[in-house]
């Protein structure tokens, strides 16, 4: 029998548990192709294109053609998502037999949620310090910024930080704080600086990127690799007025700027920084091994806390399985370096960090529920 | 009555026999070899016998625990004590294997008549390998050829019982007891040489003679293969320290580390072949490791018994014997051999247990640490399972399936164990015990379930081929059996896999990174709730469950061992290449099964009878 209503069939189709089947082998085989093509790919951006994307597309190769072929997890976790939710109402009674399946469905879907809001706004960054020294920001892997600082106080800097999201779709950038425009001339995620000869031209005109070429390349993802990013940025007054065309990149130390009326102005591009309302000082890097080996046993940091906002002024030990929460960030021991006097925090924002606890928890007792109920059934029957 | 007779006695006669090794004394011998077994040392970050040290540096270098020599069978402990002491004479045992037909062409040995080799035939060609292996090590893992691999193999296995032999003293030369008298009657005067004024021309010689000597020792502090003396009393437990690094600790010039001279007349009483003089210095130096670090001593001779017991070995060849006698109950149709193959599983599976108890206390560690004891364990899990559902549906397929999986695991887990310490220390990011209390053990249950679910598909399969009369009865206690055996692996590989998801929170950063070894469990979880759901949905019935079953041996087998080959990922601890080729057999071997599946019952028989 089909039902006339396409939106009563639509819920049916919904609903059904032909659909739940087909996704959980679509989603086996997503989870599959991303696993194997992690060995070419790097994790980041496999998990980019099978799982944190609608459609996987595919490009022949050597052609500029993107053909869908495959729906991706987002598309195929959202329909389980919406497939579990109508069951759950349509097809479950709400029963004590059917308890345990309930609540295993709950934490189902809040594992769901907890993933897509994991996927949308969790931010990750690394906060490297040396012994000794004392920060209160964190730097992205990956993301850059322009800043354009104000240096004429020798104390008190200001700064602006412009992503690099902005220096891709923008042509121009103006902010009340500046007297001037920045006019993006070009903007590449990676690339190869190389000192340019004498005769090549080019349209950098100030600062030390007058000496120096880049040729544009396909930007790096594997985990540990950094890109070059190149801008090429030209600080234009009102009037039109040109302050010369700079070549700013991550790879580049050296401090570029200007002057204008009486005002000290630096340009840099720098991986991008967050900053949080309050530091942490490294007291003590540990670096233990197992005696008589090169094995590892622990690394540590001992970190003190400054928040003057929550009052917190106290000294914090980071370890493995161990992090800070702090402020709504995790810092977790991540790395060292610098014949062990350097530790690597990494920095993470995840604002749904809770809801897979609360999931499995749900999930673990709505199972042994439900396969309690089936197992005094089946043995029940066995007896009678 | 007698059936339960037969049962008892069955269950104790099976203890008796795994418990033999622990109860019989050492065979007679002059040297005290059992003795020197159990003395405590530092390898690989923890404190060992020797015994343990000799058994995995051997079975590391000839896959095997013991050296058949001129048809005697040498133990571990001798072949290291002769490597240490008497290396000519360990040089000509044969103790090396290579298979690798390009690697034996390089060596110039003889392809065909023995794989094992003795270490005065590999000895010209050892620069050669030592060269070919330092180009191959510099080539990434998974290029390497198989040869480059080889090579790199033997090179290591070689620098190991190198190692050995300069552990005590350098490769066997010299009179060890000597040595050290001249030293120490050296040290004093070299000092008082070096803070001279004014340096005589004897003075000069005495000097340049000690730091000829310490020269030696610096090398024999590099090269010893483990710490052989304990700290001495009063220091850090951590303190161990080997011949050479004692030898050449400024503190020994005023009081030498007594088990110096414990260990120079043990080498000196050994190779003059002087059993009495050599079991009085090692009952010295046991007494003082006694007296001074009686926690080291307890723990490496409690370590020695249970490497004497071998419950695992014991238990193999235990839940064998009991899925022969199953078997062998079907063809008879005798209800007392049955009885008799369900009282020998549950000894074996009491061996096992005992078994996996002892590792645990001796680690102190949960059960699942490494690859190896996770084969160990999944065997046990499948096992105890397989042993329970048989109390429910008495037919004797899930007692045939725990014998048949614990037979297997432990023989995989015999085969991991050549890759060196099975009680290895664990890397920090892994230093959780109760992640791996947790997390792992929950996992490994999964594993064990989904095993056995899969087994009972097979069980299926196989029956519907060859018995002779349909029996639908039990075709549905099977399946019924392998539904709730793999509602139970549901339960167990998801909480299993969201504990790693929240381990992973605590330790990285992130609840799920979709790295390979997470995609493998979450692989498992999906398709234990796939095969659920469509039996909810009566999308399938009894076959299609028991044929999606044996795919789940396909899918745990690739999450367990196939993620390790891809050798990428936060976690892979446990890379191999041999096993390439067995897991493709068994994944191949389960495709045919359900193919054989799909075919109708005694599709054969059926042909021959038209």
């Amino acid at each position: 029998m089909r039902r006339a209503d396409p939106l009563a069939r639509l819920i049916d189709a919904l609903s059904s548990l032909k659909l739940t089947i087909l996704c959980l082998a679509l989603l086996m085989a997503l989870v599959v192709a991303c696993t194997l093509a992690q060995v070419n790919l790097g994790i980041h951006l496999a998990v980019e294109r099978y799982i944190r994307s609608f459609i996987v597309w595919w490009s022949p190769a050597g052609s500029a053609l993107r053909l869908p072929i495959f729906p991706g997890g987002g598309m195929v976790g959202g329909i389980l998502l919406l497939n579990l939710i109508f069951a759950q109402f349509r097809k479950l009674e709400l029963s004590w037999r059917k308890g345990g399946l309930w609540i295993v469905h709950i934490g189902l879907a809040l594992l769901f949620i907890g993933e897509f809001a994991t996927a949308l706004f969790q931010v990750e960054s690394n906060m490297a310090i040396e012994e000794g020294q004392t920060k209160g920001f964190s730097e992205d892997y990956r993301r850059m910024e322009v800043v354009v600082v104000d240096e004429t106080d020798k104390v008190f800097n200001d700064e602006i930080g412009i992503p690099d999201s902005l220096l891709k779709t923008r042509a121009e950038i103006t902010d009340a704080a500046l007297p001037f425009t920045l006019r993006v001339r070009e903007y590449h995620d990676n690339a190869a600086l190389t000192m340019r000869g004498a005769a090549a031209p080019s349209i950098v005109t100030a600062g030390i990127g007058a000496g120096m070429s880049f040729e544009p390349q396909h930007p790096v993802t594997a985990d540990g690799e950094q890109n070059t990013a190149v801008a090429v940025i030209e600080p234009v007054l009102k009037d039109g007025k040109s302050l010369g065309v700079y070549l700013l990149s991550n790879a580049l130390g050296a401090p570029q700027g200007f002057s204008l009326e009486g005002r000290e102005w630096k340009l840099a591009l720098r991986l991008r920084q967050y900053r949080h309302p309050f530091s942490l000082t490294l007291k003590d890097f540990r670096h233990d091994v197992y005696p008589g080996t090169d094995i590892p046993k622990n690394f540590s940091s001992l970190v003190r806390l400054q928040d003057a906002a929550a009052g917190d002024d106290r000294e914090v030990l980071i370890y493995m399985n161990s992090p800070l929460r702090h402020g709504g960030l995790t810092f977790y021991q991540a790395s060292f370096g610098k014949n062990d006097t350097l530790s690597v925090l990494q920095v993470v924002r995840n604002p749904a960090w809770t809801l897979p606890y609360l999931s499995c928890l749900l999930v673990s007792l709505g199972l042994l529920w439900h396969f309690g109920v089936m197992l005094r059934k089946s043995l029940g029957e066995r007896v009678a | 009555m007698s059936v339960k007779r037969l049962q008892a006695a069955v269950f104790i006669g099976a203890l008796l026999l795994a418990a033999w090794p622990g109860l019989v004394p050492a065979p007679k011998s002059d040297f005290d070899f059992s003795a020197f077994a159990r003395l405590p040392v530092l390898e690989g970050g923890r404190v060992k016998p020797i015994d343990s040290f000799a058994r995995s540096a051997l079975l590391s270098i000839r896959s095997k625990q013991s050296v058949r020599f001129d048809g005697k069978t040498i133990s571990a402990t001798k072949w290291l004590l002769d490597s240490a002491f008497k290396p000519d004479y360990a040089d000509t045992y044969p103790a090396f294997v290579v298979d690798d037909p390009e690697v034996l062409g390089l060596l110039g040995l003889p392809q065909g008549k023995s794989r094992y080799f003795p270490y005065w035939q590999i000895e010209p060609k050892r620069d050669e390998v030592q060269n070919q292996a330092a180009a191959a090590d510099k080539i990434e893992s998974g290029r390497r050829t198989r040869f480059q691999t080889a090579l790199l193999n033997l090179n290591s296995r070689l620098t190991l019982y190198e190692r050995i032999k300069n552990t005590f003293m350098v490769s066997g030369q010299g009179d060890p007891v000597m040595e050290l008298a001249a030293f120490s009657a050296l040290m004093p005067v070299a000092m008082r040489a070096f803070h001279s004024a004014k340096p005589t021309d004897k003075d000069i010689r005495t000097m340049k003679a000690l730091s000829e000597m310490l020269q030696t020792y610096k090398f024999l502090a590099q090269a010893g293969a483990f710490k052989a003396l304990p700290p001495r009393e009063g220091a850090a437990a951590d303190d161990w320290t080997n011949i050479g690094e004692a030898l050449s600790d400024p503190m020994s010039a005023q009081t030498p580390h007594p088990g110096l001279a414990s260990f120079a007349l043990m080498g000196r009483a050994y190779r003059a072949g002087d059993a009495a003089a050599f079991n009085a210095a090692l009952a010295e130096h046991a007494g003082w490791v006694a007296r001074y670090r009686p926690e080291a001593a307890r723990a490496a001779r409690a370590e020695t018994l249970f490497n004497d017991c071998a419950p695992f070995i014991s238990g193999m060849a235990l839940y064998l014997t009991a899925l022969l006698l199953v078997f062998a109950a079907w063809a008879a149709r005798r209800e007392d051999v049955a009885a008799a193959a369900r009282a020998l599983a549950w000894a074996a599976f009491l061996v096992h247990t005992l078994g996996l108890l002892a590792r645990t206390v001796l680690q102190g560690r949960p059960p699942v640490t490494n690859l190896y004891s996770s084969a160990v364990f999944v065997g046990w899990a499948s096992a105890l399972l397989g042993l329970v559902a048989e109390r429910i549906h008495r037919k004797g397929f899930a007692v045939a399936g725990a014998a048949a999986i614990g037979f297997s695991t432990l023989l995989i887990a015999h085969h991991l164990s050549a890759t060196g310490d099975t009680m290895e220390m664990m890397r920090a990011v892994l230093d959780s015990n109760f992640w791996l209390a947790t997390h792992v053990v929950a996992i490994t249950i999964g594993y064990s379930s989904t095993y056995l679910a899969g087994l009972l598909g097979i069980a299926w399969v196989v029956r519907r081929h060859i018995m002779v009369k349909p029996d639908p009865e039990a075709s549905r206690a099977l399946s019924s059996l392998a539904y709730g055996v793999i509602a139970f692996s549901l339960l167990f590989s998801f909480v299993g896999t969201v504990l790693g998801g929240i381990w992973a929170d605590q330790s990285w950063g992130r609840f799920w990174g979709w790295d390979p070894k997470e995609n493998g469990a979450l692989l498992i979880v999906l398709w234990n709730a796939l095969i659920l759901h469509a039996r909810w949905g009566g999308f399938v019935r009894e076959r299609g469950i028991m044929l999606m079953a044996v795919f789940g041996n396909i899918i745990v087998s690739l999450s367990w061992f196939g993620v390790n080959m891809l050798g990428i990922g936060l976690h892979s601890y446990g890379f191999m290449d041999a096993a390439f080729w067995w897991l493709s057999a068994f994944t191949a071997s389960q495709l045919a099964l359900i193919a054989l599946g799909y075919l109708p019952p005694r599709f054969w028989i059926e042909r021959e009878a038209r």
